[in-house]
C-alpha cells in the first residue's frame, strides 16, 4: 500500500516521510519568539489559561509573559522544569535545554 | 513493591546511556520532576520514577529492552505523558525507569486516498493536525479536549474524541510493538512480510491483539496506523442548554435512536454546568463559602452567565443536504422539550475553527484552577447504559457523594453508540492536606459504589489501578487471572509497566502477599 500512496501522490508521501524529529533539531536555528509562540503561548498569550492565572497575582498589564516588565531567565527555566502552581513541568525529552533557555532569554529580554 | 538496588539501577542507567547518548538519560531529581503527575492527590514525588531513558528509534526502544530484562529494570513507556487528571506522565510507583518515547515523532506516512496515518508515539495531536493542514491533506483528526497528547498514547487509553472517528480506539488498525524479550512484532496483517492490508483489514489471522496492546503491559507501541476522516462538504451545529438539571433523562432518550441507527455519528456530550464555567473563571468568581456551591447560587450563576445547567451539541458531518435532512430528524426527536437547538453551520473552505475538526488548544486544562489554588484533579470515569433513567441514577449517585464529601459535582455524560462514558472529575487545591485526603476517600468510595451498583470504569488515574481492578471481580478475578497469566508468559522479566490496570508481574505478586 506504501508503495500505491507514493504513485498516487508522490511529493505527499515524500513529504510524510519528512521526520519531525529532523525538524526538532533545526529548532537550535529558530528564535526565542518563535519557540515561546509554538511551546507556551498557547497558555500564556491573552485569553490564554496561564495568563488568567497570573493576572490575579502579577502587575496590573503583566499578566502577559511577553508583557512582564522583569522576568529573570532563571525563573522561566525553573519554573518550566519543575512546574508550578497549576502549570505543569516541560521535561527536557520535550524541550531541550537550549529552546528553553533561548525562550527563558526572550522572555528576559524580549530580545 | 520491588525496591531497585541502586548499583544495578546506575549500572542500567549507563547501559541505557550507550544506546541513547548521556543527554537522554535522567537521573535522581531530574527524572523525578521531569515525570511526577503535576496535579498529583498527594506527594507527587512519591510516585515518580528513579530514572529516564529516552530513546529515538525502535531498535533502541528493543536495545533498552534487553539491557532492562537482563538486569530487572522495570520501564514504564510513555509517549507524551499528557494523561492528565490520570496520572500525567507519571508511573504507578517509584521503583521504574520511564521509557520516553517522545522523541520518537515521526509521522511515517498519511494515506490520503485510504485516509489513513501511521505514526509514532512522540506524534502529537497538534504535529498531526498541523502536518495535514500545512500540506492541504483533505483529511481531520480527532482529538481529546486538549490536543497536547499523544495520538498513539490517547488511543492505547481508549481516549475519546468529537468527530464520528471519535472512539479513537476503534479507529486502530496494525501496531508495532516491541516485547518483553525485546522483539519486534507486528499486528493484524503487519504479521505478513510485505502486507499491502496492514492500515486496511484491522483484524488479520487468528487471534486479534490490537486491543490487548491497549490499557495494557503487555508490549510496548512503537508505531500506529489510525484511521482519518475524510474533510467533510459542510457540517451542522445543533447545540442545546437545559434549564433544568432534570433535564438530563430527556435528552439521553432523546439522542439514543439516533446514535443508535447512525443518524448522529460524533459523540455528543452532556457537559454539566460547572464544566463550563470552570473554564471562564475560578469559582470565588461565583461563590465564595466552602463546601459545594449551594443550588440557588448556582441557579444565579447560570443565569447570569446566560448557561444551561446542561450544555451540549450535536454536529452533523457530511454532504449538506443529507446533514439538513438529518437536522430535521434531531429537531423532531428534541420537540417534546421545552429549548430550541441554536443552529450553526461549517462549509468546506471556511477557516476550520468551529467546524468541528479539532484546532490546536489547551484551554480545557484551566479547568484544574477551579478552586484557585496550585490545582490538582482526579478523573472519574465510569460507563452508563444509554438510558436516561440509568444516567439519572449515576448522576445523582455520583454528584451526590462529591456534595457529601464537600466538592463541586463537574463532569459530562458522552455518548458512545450504545454506551454513555460518564466523566467527572475531582479538582482540589494541592497544597490543602485535608483537602487532598477527602479526595482520595472520595474517589476510592466512587470506586467502590459504582461497582456495586454495577458500574466500572473506562479508565483511571495511576494511583488507582488496583482498587478498579479489583471490582473486575467475576468469577473470583477470573480475568485478572487471565491477564496475569498472559503477562507473565509475554513479559517473563516481568519489566514493562508492573502494575498497569492492576495487571503485576508474578515477582511483584509473589512479593506482595
Ligand atoms: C481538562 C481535561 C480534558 C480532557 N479531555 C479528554 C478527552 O476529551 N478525551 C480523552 O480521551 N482524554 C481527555 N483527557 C485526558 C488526557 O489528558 C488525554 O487523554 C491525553 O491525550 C492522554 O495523554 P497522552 O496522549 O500524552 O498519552 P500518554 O500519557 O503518553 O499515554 C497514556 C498511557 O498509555 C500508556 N502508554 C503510552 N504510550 C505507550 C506505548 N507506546 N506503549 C505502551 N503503553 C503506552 C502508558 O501507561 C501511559 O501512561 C482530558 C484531561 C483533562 C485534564
Ligand atoms: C498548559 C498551560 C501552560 C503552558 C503550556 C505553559 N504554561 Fe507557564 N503557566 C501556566 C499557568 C497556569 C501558570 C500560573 C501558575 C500558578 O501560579 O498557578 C504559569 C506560570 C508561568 C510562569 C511563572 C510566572 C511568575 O511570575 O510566577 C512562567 C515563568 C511560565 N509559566 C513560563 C512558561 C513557559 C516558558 C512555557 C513554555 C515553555 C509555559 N510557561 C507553558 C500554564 C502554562
Amino acid at each position: 500500500m506504501r508503495a500505491f500512496a507514493i504513485a498516487a501522490l508522490p511529493v505527499l508521501a515524500f513529504a510524510a516521510a519528512l521526520p519531525l524529529a529532523q525538524r526538532a533539531q533545526a529548532q537550535a536555528g529558530k528564535s526565542g519568539q518563535e519557540l515561546f509562540a509554538e511551546r507556551c503561548a498557547a497558555c500564556h498569550v491573552e485569553g490564554g489559561f496561564g495568563t488568567r492565572v497570573l493576572s490575579r497575582r502579577v502587575p496590573e498589564g503583566q499578566a502577559e509573559l511577553e508583557k512582564r516588565e522583569t522576568l529573570p531567565a532563571a525563573l522561566t527555566i525553573a519554573v518550566v522544569r519543575r512546574g508550578i502552581g497549576s502549570m505543569p513541568q516541560i521535561r527536557e525529552a520535550e524541550l531541550s535545554d537550549a529552546d528553553l533557555q533561548a525562550i527563558a532569554n526572550y522572555l528576559e529580554k524580549r530580545l | 513493591m520491588i525496591i531497585l538496588d541502586a548499583n544495578r539501577l546506575e549500572q542500567a542507567m549507563q547501559r541505557f546511556a550507550g544506546i541513547v547518548g548521556e543527554e537522554n538519560v535522567w537521573r535522581g531529581e531530574e527524572a523525578a520532576h521531569g515525570y511526577k503527575d503535576a496535579f498529583a492527590p498527594r506527594d507527587a514525588l512519591s510516585y515518580a520514577p528513579r530514572g529516564a531513558v529516552a530513546p529515538a528509534s525502535v531498535e533502541e526502544v528493543q536495545a533498552i529492552v534487553r539491557v532492562a530484562g537482563e538486569l530487572g529494570i522495570p520501564l514504564w513507556p510513555t509517549s507524551r505523558g499528557k494523561n492528565f487528571g490520570y496520572g500525567g506522565g507519571a508511573p504507578r510507583m517509584r521503583e521504574v525507569v520511564m521509557l520516553d518515547l517522545i522523541r520518537m515523532n515521526r509521522i511515517l506516512e498519511v494515506n490520503v486516498e485510504m485516509g489513513y496515518a501511521v505514526v509514532e508515539p512522540g506524534v502529537g495531536f497538534d504535529d498531526l493536525y498541523h502536518y495535514l493542514v500545512d500540506n492541504d491533506i483533505p483529511l481531520w483528526i480527532s482529538a481529546p479536549a486538549h490536543t497536547w497528547g499523544s495520538v498513539l498514547g490517547n488511543a492505547l487509553e481508549r481516549g475519546v474524541g468529537y468527530t464520528p472517528y471519535g472512539e479513537h480506539a476503534s479507529k486502530v488498525c496494525g501496531m508495532e510493538v516491541v516485547t518483553g524479550t525485546g522483539e519486534l512484532l507486528r499486528t493484524g496483517m503487519g504479521a505478513l512480510e510485505g502486507a499491502r492490508t496492514w492500515q486496511l483489514f484491522p483484524y488479520g489471522f487468528g487471534p486479534s491483539w490490537d486491543g490487548a496492546f491497549m490499557q495494557s503491559n503487555f508490549g510496548i507501541a512503537t508505531k500506529m496506523g489510525i484511521w482519518l476522516m475524510p474533510e467533510p462538504e459542510h457540517t451542522l451545529n445543533l447545540a442545546m442548554a437545559f434549564d433544568r438539571v432534570e433535564d438530563l433523562p430527556l435528552g439521553v432518550d432523546a439522542l439514543r435512536p439516533l446514535k443508535l441507527d447512525g443518524t448522529v455519528q460524533a459523540n455528543p456530550s452532556f457537559g454539566n454546568i460547572i464544566r463550563n464555567l470552570a473554564v471562564r473563571a475560578p469559582r470565588s468568581a461565583y461563590y465564595q463559602g466552602s463546601g459545594p456551591i449551594p443550588a440557588d447560587v448556582l441557579e444565579q450563576a447560570r443565569v447570569d452567565s446566560g448557561v444551561g445547567h446542561w450544555n451540549f451539541s450535536i454536529r452533523l458531518f457530511g454532504d449538506k443536504a443529507v446533514n439538513q435532512i438529518n437536522a430535521e430528524k434531531v429537531k423532531r426527536a428534541f420537540a417534546h422539550l421545552p429549548y430550541e437547538f441554536e443552529v450553526s453551520e461549517w462549509h468546506r473552505g471556511e477557516p476550520l475553527r468551529g467546524s468541528g475538526s479539532p484546532t490546536p488548544t489547551l484551554g480545557a486544562l484551566g479547568v484544574v484552577d477551579w478552586l484557585g489554588g496550585p490545582g490538582g484533579h482526579l478523573t472519574f470515569s465510569p460507563v452508563s447504559p444509554f438510558s436516561g433513567a440509568e444516567a439519572w441514577e449515576q448522576y445523582t449517585t455520583i454528584r451526590g457523594m462529591y456534595e457529601d464529601a464537600g466538592f463541586d459535582y463537574y463532569g459530562g455524560f458522552t455518548a458512545g453508540q450504545r454506551y454513555l462514558n460518564h466523566i467527572s472529575m475531582v479538582v482540589f487545591n494541592r497544597n490543602d492536606e485535608e483537602m487532598c485526603a477527602r479526595a482520595n476517600t472520595l474517589f476510592s468510595d466512587l470506586i467502590e459504589t459504582a461497582a456495586s451498583k454495577g458500574w466500572g470504569e473506562y479508565r483511571t488515574h495511576t494511583l488507582f489501578y488496583d482498587e478498579v481492578a479489583r471490582t473486575y471481580d467475576y468469577n473470583n478475578g477470573a480475568l485478572r487471572r487471565w491477564n496475569e497469566t498472559v503477562k507473565d508468559a509475554v513479559d517473563p522479566h516481568g519489566i514493562i509497566a508492573p502494575g498497569k490496570m492492576g495487571i503485576w508481574p508474578r515477582a511483584y505478586r509473589e512479593g506482595q502477599s
